[in-house]
């Protein structure tokens, strides 16, 4: 079985940030891998390690996303591309775009995505490339197994769990709720030096800056309102339940 | 002028001057540190246990003998690295700490830097997948700060030594597989004779390790003695790269350099704790952290570990260079340690009476930190190191001042 997981570089949330003016402020030499990302790394080797294959991995930045890759490296990927580019100002189509690109000319059983990325939360990309490849999708998973040439995922959905069988090739966004992320011993740290990382520019995928035109942009940042205080209701349990009913059907009107 | 926001972990963007390699080693280490250790943590501390899967889960990671050579199943990792993950374990409990330091900086590094080839493949790739551990024999009961007048011998007989004496206050004794005990060897029992290093193994006849009880310190660490009746050591055991007190000495600079690094962590835990305590906590109608008081102790507090982080930093870039020396290393594990206690000591009055209580850590911290201080060269003792450093002038003999010859006790009287 041949993957291939798509991740990404995010500012680390750990770290302070704030907003000015409508513009976000932080640490850019702080960041980390995204944590849904992990996840899929992690999905994606417990599969290999299962039913024998490889797993590569694809990040899209500048130079200090190597960090980024050599963690998935020292996971245990075996092999890393790594196209360079300042996606500053993309958005998730954009990302899609260039993810569609590299993934034209290259054949894999199957991609993983991180259910979405902690930096923008949108939750797109995966999406977005099943559909410019052509490829079935499952999103939200939180199960994976290989059976018979096809996976059988188990897709997180709101009423509750879905058992999905899916062809390959075919596209799966991975939910951090599928499993704890192995950490990287020191080993496979030091191992990750030796990997192969093949470095591709924009224009090696064959793309003008036309095709890389965002169709939307932020305009600005605003932070989270903070919550009203909460009511206390005080006095006789009896009185109290009476009361906090009343309010809940005539105030919060939920009732 | 940047437009960063303040970083209150970080200051100094200390984090951001490491190399990839090291950020991520700190990465593994601080996940392991704070998912697997943290939770364990506060029993540990209460109960006195040091929980026995420690060790493997250590190796598993490769947090044991990161700067030993790969070829002996070590991490070949930098000295910064080594520094970074005592940095992560003991935010956790300088007993973490202590445990990794001395299987790696005193039982690994003298191995592979003193031992024979059949020793480093014998030991070191069990040492590092922690199926093996080890402890280190220097101090005894009469010799802390002056171990050059230990009392431990070795006899020459034939094929090997026979090692008679008590070292005590030895990290992991009770629990270890071996020991490397340094011992005053004599050819002939005449003999002045010169220390020599020796790897002693568990079912050595002779050999026993009882537990040190009742420590407050460091309670998650396994602490006890290393007594020898008669233990014969065969030739082969014996470490045959170095004579006289050079041989412990090199090992505690390891030792004393990873103290300087894990230090940060344990101050940084109490001064994170201390500062999310103070935003929680009111009194008068307004957080602590309104008071003017608390401010200034907390503006104090980061500017020591701020101190601290770039004093390791730059101690890490020194010993990946081959250029550290020891006085570099007391001045650091002097500096670090100290500050540290300090940090802990404030974090615990802060905290008020929750400060008592073990939940919150801080008090843990404290009292751990009151054995780093004393142990790998106590703060004064490192400061003579630095003072006979900086005059020439050697004060750990007091001089002008010779004592009486020693006379023999007189009888005890009753009137």
């Amino acid at each position: 079985m041949k993957l291939c997981v798509c991740i990404k570089q995010v500012p680390d949330i750990q770290a302070p940030f704030r907003i000015v003016d409508g513009r976000l402020q932080f640490d850019v030499e702080r960041h980390v891998l995204n944590a849904y990302d992990a996840s899929a790394v992690e999905g994606a080797l417990q599969l290999v390690e299962q039913h024998g294959g490889t797993v590569e991995v694809v990040a899209i930045g500048p130079a200090s996303v190597s960090e980024t890759i050599r963690k998935a490296l020292a996971m245990g990927a075996e092999r890393a591309y790594h196209i360079e580019a300042d996606p500053s100002g993309w958005d998730s189509a954009t990302v899609a775009t260039v993810l569609a690109a590299f993934f034209r000319d290259r054949s894999y059983d199957a991609i993983f995505t991180g259910k979405q990325a902690q930096d923008t939360d949108a939750g797109l990309t995966g999406t977005m490339l099943a559909e410019r490849l052509g490829l079935p999708y499952v999103s939200n998973a939180v199960g994976l197994a290989y059976e018979d040439g096809r996976l059988i995922v188990t897709r997180q959905g709101d009423a509750g769990r879905e058992i999905i069988e899916l062809t390959l090739p075919g596209l799966v966004t991975i939910s951090n709720d599928m499993n704890d992320p192995r950490i990287p011993s020191i080993r496979g740290i030091m191992q990750a030096r030796r990997k192969p990382v093949e470095q591709l520019t924009l224009s090696d995928l064959g793309l003008s800056d036309d095709a890389l035109r965002p169709q939307t942009r932020v305009t600005g940042y605003r932070p989270v309102p903070p919550r009203a205080p909460g009511r206390k209701l005080e006095g006789e349990p009896a009185e109290v339940v009476r009361e906090l009913v009343r309010l809940l059907r005539e105030e919060a009107r939920v009732l | 002028m940047g437009s960063f926001p303040f970083n209150p972990d970080d200051a100094f963007l200390f984090e951001s001057m490491l190399k990839e390699e090291d950020r991520l080693i700190m990465e593994t280490a601080r996940e392991y540190a704070q998912s697997c250790l943290e939770p364990r943590a506060l029993e540990g501390n209460q109960q006195g246990i040091f929980h026995m899967e420690i060790p493997r889960e250590m190796g598993e990671l490769g947090l044991l003998g990161v700067t030993i050579d790969p070829k002996y199943g070590g991490g070949g990792a930098s000295y910064t690295a080594y520094g970074l993950i005592a940095r992560e374990l003991e935010r956790v409990d300088s007993a973490y700490r202590s445990f990794m330091s001395v299987q790696s900086s005193l039982v690994m590094f003298p191995i592979e830097k003193y031992g024979t080839e059949e020793q480093k493949r014998k030991y070191l790739p069990k040492l590092a997948t922690g199926e093996l551990i080890g402890c280190f024999g220097l101090t005894e009961p009469d010799h802390g700060s002056d171990p050059g007048s230990m009392e431990t011998t070795a006899r020459r007989v034939d094929g090997g030594w026979v090692l008679n004496g008590t070292k005590a206050w030895i990290t992991n004794a009770p629990i270890a597989d071996i020991a490397v005990v340094w011992a005053r060897a004599k050819e002939h029992p005449d003999d002045e004779g010169e220390i020599m290093g020796f790897i002693l193994e568990r079912d050595m006849p002779g050999l026993s390790t009882p537990e040190t009880k009742n420590k407050m310190s460091l309670r998650a660490s396994s602490t006890g003695e290393i007594v020898m009746e008669d233990v014969f050591v065969p030739d082969a055991n014996v470490l045959p790269g170095v004579r006289g007190l050079r041989g412990p000495f090199s090992c505690l600079s390891n030792a004393r350099y990873g103290i300087a690094w894990g230090t940060v962590g344990a101050a940084e835990d109490c001064y994170q704790r201390t500062r999310r305590y103070v935003m929680e906590r009111t009194q008068f109608g307004y957080p602590l952290a309104a008071m003017q008081l608390i401010q200034t102790k907390l503006a104090n507090m980061l500017t020591e570990i701020t101190q601290m982080q770039l004093l390791a930093f730059r101690l890490g870039q020194l010993a990946d260079e081959g250029r550290v020396t020891p006085a570099q290393i007391s001045l650091a594990k002097r500096n670090n340690a100290g500050k540290a206690l300090e940090i802990a000591r404030m974090a615990r009055d802060m905290h008020g009476a929750n400060g008592i209580v073990g939940d919150y850590r801080v008090i843990h911290h404290m009292v751990n930190l009151e054995s780093v201080n004393t142990y790998e060269g106590t703060y004064d003792i490192h400061g003579l190191i630095l003072g006979r450093e900086i005059t020439g002038i050697q004060a750990f003999v007091p001089r002008g001042n010779d004592l009486p010859p020693k006379k023999k006790p007189a009888p005890a009287t009753t009137r």
